[in-house]
């Protein structure tokens, strides 16, 4: 069924199409409308689940590791400050391999205080341990929190999920989303539960672990979140055999063939690039778009096979590592480390903070500017801010 | 059975392991149980050996009253029923940084039962003052006597009118076990607040720990009730009463006291 939804009450469907059984969340601008939603399909009966009004973001993923830990299929629904608040549980969810997935609303981080969207929410969290999954659009953000489950369900991966999408941007801006029916979410999402916390099954969890074993179970946990980059193409395959749609997996790449300049990029821009890609395509220029859905784990050796031949690459990162530059380039560099003296030059450019908005013609202008320095020779600077007069 | 059994790592004489095998004694086998940052997370295991035979999760410091509400969705949800989901902090995880879950979960009315075993102390980190520890005591961060007063967790807790609220000693383990299986019989948040005297922070001999914990008592600094529904009922009277010097005095973190102190700590306590 078609339905003309904004971010947030896709991510509502979602979760009632999951039949997510736990909603721990704790209100923050301009995520709170999901939640909200989802509360009010709890009391209509049309969701069975228990909604947890904690006092807090900390409490609130707390509750959902608690109720992971004793077997139920919980939700988290959050941004910025909150994220930021849930820091030292997110360690926890990924370290107890626990499948909680959080939809995260992503917005920029205070101070100076904000409520427009950027990705440094997100990438602040990059080491939890979590899969971070970015959304273009709210067909997407519905898509992949579907394929959320599944994935941090599956016995190989047994790992928390966030999916992001940004605030306003997607969260308050309707779109036609194609709604699966239920009967096809049930089919592509069957509930395993596998409770640690079990009465008739006793079992300490996280004890104090000494240097003989907390490295390997690091090393175990690095791994499987490696190995769920091949989890995710097959979860998404079988997602396009029930549904007609993929997200291409861990990337999505559009026009490729032959181009010689390519756009990196996560999130909305993903859309804006893919409109520009086909304006320069239409004035015969060999430009296009790689778009990184899946960013942790980073799926780099797929990336440097995509990006090793071109000539120039351009990256826009939604966020700033202070000290540092954006971190979608630092990834895409560093992948592309080793393939020799004739791989690409990467670009670097840091735009569209707390919602300062990158149109089509940004983009473009950014193309000409790279363009200029390829022709006079000019090596890359680590990195550059676009739009700062 | 013993489901907190002996071979745990706490010190000879641990006040917090005394009252965890007396609540056991209660709670049963149906149980589940929640230990924020805190010596009785840290003594009840290590690498691959556990003493809990029930399950446990050693939680994050601040938050295991939230913890226990997920578990209880959790069980909800999936219909199983007849399992405490128990809140077991010391009294940092309870008083101190555990203060918002803990707030939170008693306004909810969780279907919890939360226990602060009190040492007065931060013991897993070394001794430090928190906000249960008395005025005048010494601990590693106030070498000159703690220079404000405890706070009153007790009245704190009872403002939030939860159905049932107690406090206890590890010197009257049948009053405790009572309580607690006065609690198991009644739905919504249960808080009970049991001292549980650590010989290193305190100053006394290893074996003095019960002992202590009755003096306590006995000098009418810590009083043994009860409140359901509104009503506070005493549930021990103690047979002797005796001046609270006789409880102070025997810890050396109390050592520093003046006469005046000791005046003060004396018309604190109940007659
Ligand atoms: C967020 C955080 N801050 C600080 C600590 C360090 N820490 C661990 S246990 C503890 C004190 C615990 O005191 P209490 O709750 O009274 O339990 P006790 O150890 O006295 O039994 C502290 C400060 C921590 N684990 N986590
Ligand atoms: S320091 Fe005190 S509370 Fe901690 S294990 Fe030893 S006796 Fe028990
Ligand atoms: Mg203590």
């Amino acid at each position: 069924m078609r339905q003309l939804l904004n971010g947030n009450e896709a991510t509502a469907i979602a979760a009632r199409l999951a039949r997510v059984e736990v909603l721990a969340s704790y209100p923050i601008t301009p995520a709170a409308p999901a939640m909200e939603q989802i509360v009010r399909f709890i009391s209509e009966g049309k969701l069975k689940a228990k909604f947890i009004r904690v006092e807090s973001d900390h409490s609130a993923l707390a509750a959902a590791v608690g109720a992971a830990l004793a077997g139920a299929r919980p939700l988290v629904v959050t941004n910025s400050q909150g994220l930021a608040y849930m820091s030292e549980v997110l360690y926890h969810a990924s370290g107890l391999r626990l499948p909680i997935v959080m939809a995260v609303v992503n917005r920029g981080l205070a101070a100076p205080h904000t409520r427009f969207p950027d990705h440094g929410d997100a990438i602040a969290q990059e080491g939890s341990g979590w899969i971070q999954l970015f959304c273009e659009n709210n067909q997407e953000v519905l898509d992949t929190l579907l394929q959320a489950y599944r994935l941090a369900e599956d016995e190989r991966v047994r790992l928390p999920v966030m999916v992001h999408y940004e605030s306003y941007i997607q969260s308050h801006t309707r779109e036609v989303v194609e709604v699966p029916a239920p009967e096809t979410v049930d089919k592509f999402l069957p509930l395993h539960r596998r409770p640690a916390l079990d009465v008739d099954n006793p079992q300490a969890v996280n004890v104090v672990t000494g240097p003989d074993l907390y490295m390997d179970y690091k090393y175990r946990q690095d791994k499987a979140l490696q190995d769920s980059q091949e989890v995710l193409c097959e979860v998404d395959t079988a997602y396009a055999e029930l549904t007609g749609r993929s997200w291409g997996g861990t990337l999505g790449v559009y026009r490729l063939d032959g181009a010689e300049h390519i756009f990196v990029t996560m999130g909305s821009l993903a859309s804006t690039c893919r409109e520009v890609v086909d304006m320069l395509r239409e004035d015969g220029l060999p430009v296009g778009l790689l778009k990184v859905r899946c960013f942790r784990p980073f799926p780099g050796e797929k990336v440097r096979s995509l990006l090793k031949g071109a000539r120039t690459v351009t990256v826009l990162d939604k966020n700033i590592v202070y000290g540092s530059g954006g971190a979608l380039a630092r990834e895409v560099r560093a992948s592309l480390y080793g393939p020799g003296p004739e791989g690409p030059f990467v670009y670097s450019y840091i735009a569209g903070l707390g919602g300062r908005d990158v149109t089509s013609e940004d983009v473009v202008r950014i193309y000409q500017m790279v363009e200029e320095k390829v022709k006079g020779n000019q090596e890359p600077l680590p990195y550059e801010w676009y739009g700062i007069e | 059975m013993d489901l907190f059994t002996g071979g745990h790592v706490g010190c000879r004489g641990c006040g917090a392991a005394i009252a965890a095998r007396q609540a056991m004694e209660a709670l049963g086998p149906r149980t589940i149980i929640v230990i924020p940052a805190s010596c009785m997370a840290t003594i009840g295991g290590s690498g691959l050996r556990t003493a809990w035979r029930i399950p446990f999760y050693h939680s994050l410091f601040e938050c295991a009253p939230a913890v226990a509400s997920g578990i209880r969705a959790a069980l909800e949800v999936q219909g199983i029923r007849e399992v405490n989901v128990v809140s077991w902090a010391g009294d940092a995880g309870t008083a101190d940084i555990g203060f918002q879950s803990l707030t939170g979960a008693a306004e909810r009315n969780e279907d919890i039962i939360h226990v602060c075993y009190d040492n007065e102390s931060y013991m897993n980190t070394g001794g430090q003052a928190g906000g249960t520890t008395p005025f005048g005591a010494w601990t590693s961060d106030t070498p000159s006597g703690k220079p404000t007063r405890q706070k009153d967790m007790l009245a704190i807790m009872a403002a939030h009118r939860p159905p049932y609220l107690a406090t206890a000693s590890i010197a009257y383990p049948k009053d405790f076990i009572d309580k607690l299986k006065r609690a198991k019989e009644i739905k919504g948040f249960r808080y009970i607040h049991v001292l549980a005297p650590c010989h290193r922070g305190w100053g006394i001999k290893e074996e003095e720990t019960v002992e202590m914990a009755r003096l306590a008592v006995e000098c009418g600094l810590w009083e043994l009730y009860e409140i359901r529904a509104g009503e506070k009922r005493l549930t021990v009277v103690p047979e002797r009463k005796v001046p609270v010097q006789e409880y102070l005095r025997r810890q050396q973190r109390f050592r520093t006291l003046s006469e005046e102190d000791l005046a003060f700590f004396q018309a604190k306590a109940s007659t």
